[in-house]
């Protein structure tokens, strides 16, 4: 079975916790910096630069997991533990699953 | 924890309430600054005021499988009384505590003074460092909720840039960052005794045992994987802000014990620098101790120096001496760091003005003068008692003005050298020019612009 694409418990607790208000804005912040985390992992990837790749990785993770994007999260969490992959390939589903992501976190943040 | 403290009723006390589930106090209706483990404590004794409560117990309720000393639990008995007046919690020689406000009627249950808004306990002041914006965003929120002051860093570099810069009861730093990752800044804080004093909670979602590890190594106070559960932050920020405040408690006394020699550190050798004076003291203390009790005045001294010794610090300033109802503090940085320090000293005098007021006692004054020059400085003194000396003419100077300030009723007086140093940055006026040590004629003195 598919991982759904937001964890709800965990969305639900986040705007409990820190205010839905807040949490809006930072899904707004999100939307900012997860375009600039997929460039850099694509530009990191090209350039050979494996400490860099992990790092952009390892923030995509960390961001997924703190809106309950669980799938997101999940792909991400492969990226920075597999080492930097041969070619660009890898990357491909990434694009897609965040906007997807993007796109249900606005739908919660905002109904 | 909440988890460990027993249900109890929420409780309604002549002026206090205790809503247990919210986990606050109210006084009057208004909601008071508490420690958690002040609640904890305070939640403890309302449940069991039927009976004595041994420390022991009130220690595993509070600490919960953790070995405390009993001055922690006393600490924290004292936070109360001070909320709620010393008879709500009464000390069973050999038995234990016992809270008693229920058997008051409400009317005259309670004769504590009510804390003004402005007297309430400053906020803890805390920075976030995380290069990841999102992460930041939510944990400085997150804190702020929780009635901290927040700032945050998104590197290493300007991490250990505030550190120095400014005082900070509390760093929650993230691992993975640009230029200097949290590692490094863990390992120049331990190498920097100035550092070593603000704890640390590591906040990273870096997995496995290994950097957990190696941060507890390093000197972290604490580790909490992201993303980081809202209840066990509130616990641990909580906890490691009381053991820091205990250890600022120590620090003061000891610095009271042996002026000079703050953190620990060895003094520096002898050395002529430029620095700055500043000369603070209470003024008539002479009057008010023959009319009230001698535990009042030195309860007034000690509140003060601890004041006075907080905005020295959270400047940069080191102590020269402390002598009870005055003090002589070095500012190698700028003389702006001095006139801040003082800026400070004024605001925190009052605060406590504020906070005597409400419970019926006397407005205290003092006087601040502030001078810059060249000063010999070093440790003097005997092993057992050293001291930071201070010497040249800033220093009479500083003491001049500070007399001068008393004498034309005004709270803080700059020499030429210091004013030009600040001009601009602060709003003063020049007062009639006088003979101060180190100059043969009259030279001008400033005061500032409000007092």
């Amino acid at each position: 079975m598919m991982q759904p694409l937001i964890d709800p418990h965990s969305f639900d607790e986040l705007q409990a916790t820190a205010g839905a208000d807040f949490v809006a804005e930072l899904v707004d912040t999100f939307a900012e910096e997860a375009p600039r985390l997929l460039a850099e992992l694509r530009s990191a990837q090209a350039a050979g630069a494996a400490e860099r790749f992990r790092r952009a990785a390892h923030s995509l993770k960390s961001n997924g997991n703190t809106f309950g994007a669980t799938r997101l999260a999940t792909m991400a969490r492969t990226l920075e533990l597999g080492g930097l992959p041969a070619d660009a390939a890898a990357l491909h589903t990434l694009a897609p699953e965040i906007d997807a992501t993007l796109a249900a976190l606005r739908t919660l943040a905002r109904p | 924890m909440s988890a460990t403290t027993p249900p109890v009723d929420a409780g309604a006390f002549g002026r206090f309430e205790v809503l247990t589930a919210e986990r606050r106090l109210l006084v009057d209706g208004q909601p008071v600054a508490l420690g958690s483990r002040a609640f904890d404590l305070l939640a403890a004794l309302v449940a069991r005021r039927d009976r004595v409560v041994p420390k022991d117990e009130l220690i595993e309720v509070v600490w919960p499988g953790l070995v405390v000393e009993e001055n922690n639990l006393q600490v924290q008995i004292s936070a109360l009384r001070k909320i709620l007046g010393a008879q709500a919690i009464a000390t069973v020689p050999g038995r234990g505590y016992q809270f008693t406000l229920a058997a008051l009627p409400p009317t005259t249950a309670v004769v504590a003074p009510r804390l003004p808004a402005g007297a309430t306990p400053r906020p803890s002041r805390l920075l976030v460092a995380d290069d990841n914006k999102v992460n930041r965003l939510l944990l400085c929120r997150s804190l702020e909720l929780m009635g901290h002051e927040v700032a945050s860093a998104d590197n290493g570099r300007t991490t250990l840039d505030q550190l120095r810069s400014e005082r900070f009861d509390l760093l929650l730093l993230d691992l993975e960052m640009p230029e200097v990752d949290g590692f490094s800044v863990l390992e120049q804080r331990a190498a920097d005794p100035t550092l070593r004093d603000v704890p640390v909670i590591v906040t990273s979602s870096l997995e496995g045992a290994a950097p957990v590890a190696r941060c507890i190594e390093l000197g972290a106070d604490d580790y909490l994987h992201k993303p980081v559960n809202p209840v066990l932050l509130k616990a641990r920020v909580g906890s490691s802000l009381e053991r820091k405040h205990l250890r600022d408690r120590e620090r003061e006394l000891l610095a009271r014990l042996a002026p000079g020699l703050p953190n620990g550190t060895p003094p520096a050798a002898a050395r002529r620098v430029e620095a700055t004076l500043l000369l603070a003291r209470l003024r008539d203390i002479d009057t008010l101790a023959v009319s009230q009790p001698a535990q009042d005045t030195l309860e007034l001294l000690s509140h003060w120096s601890t004041l006075m010794l907080d905005a020295v610090e959270g400047h940069g300033g080191v102590i020269c001496q402390m002598t009870g109802d005055g003090l002589t503090a070095l500012f190698e940085a700028t003389p702006w760091a001095a006139v801040q320090s003082a800026l400070e000293m004024m605001e925190l005098l009052a605060m406590f003005n504020a906070e005597r007021a409400a419970s019926g006692k006397p407005a205290v004054a003092q006087g601040i003068g502030i001078a810059s020059g060249d000063v010999l400085t070093g440790p003097a003194g005997t092993p057992r008692r050293m001291a930071q000396a201070c010497v040249g003419a800033a220093v009479q100077r500083a003491a001049r003005l500070e007399a001068l300030a008393t004498e034309r009723a005004v709270s803080l007086l700059l020499d030429d050298t210091s004013h030009a140093a600040v001009a601009g940055r602060v709003a003063t006026r020049s007062l009639a020019p006088a003979v101060l040590p180190g100059s043969a004629a009259v030279v001008p003195v400033h005061a500032l612009k409000a007092g």
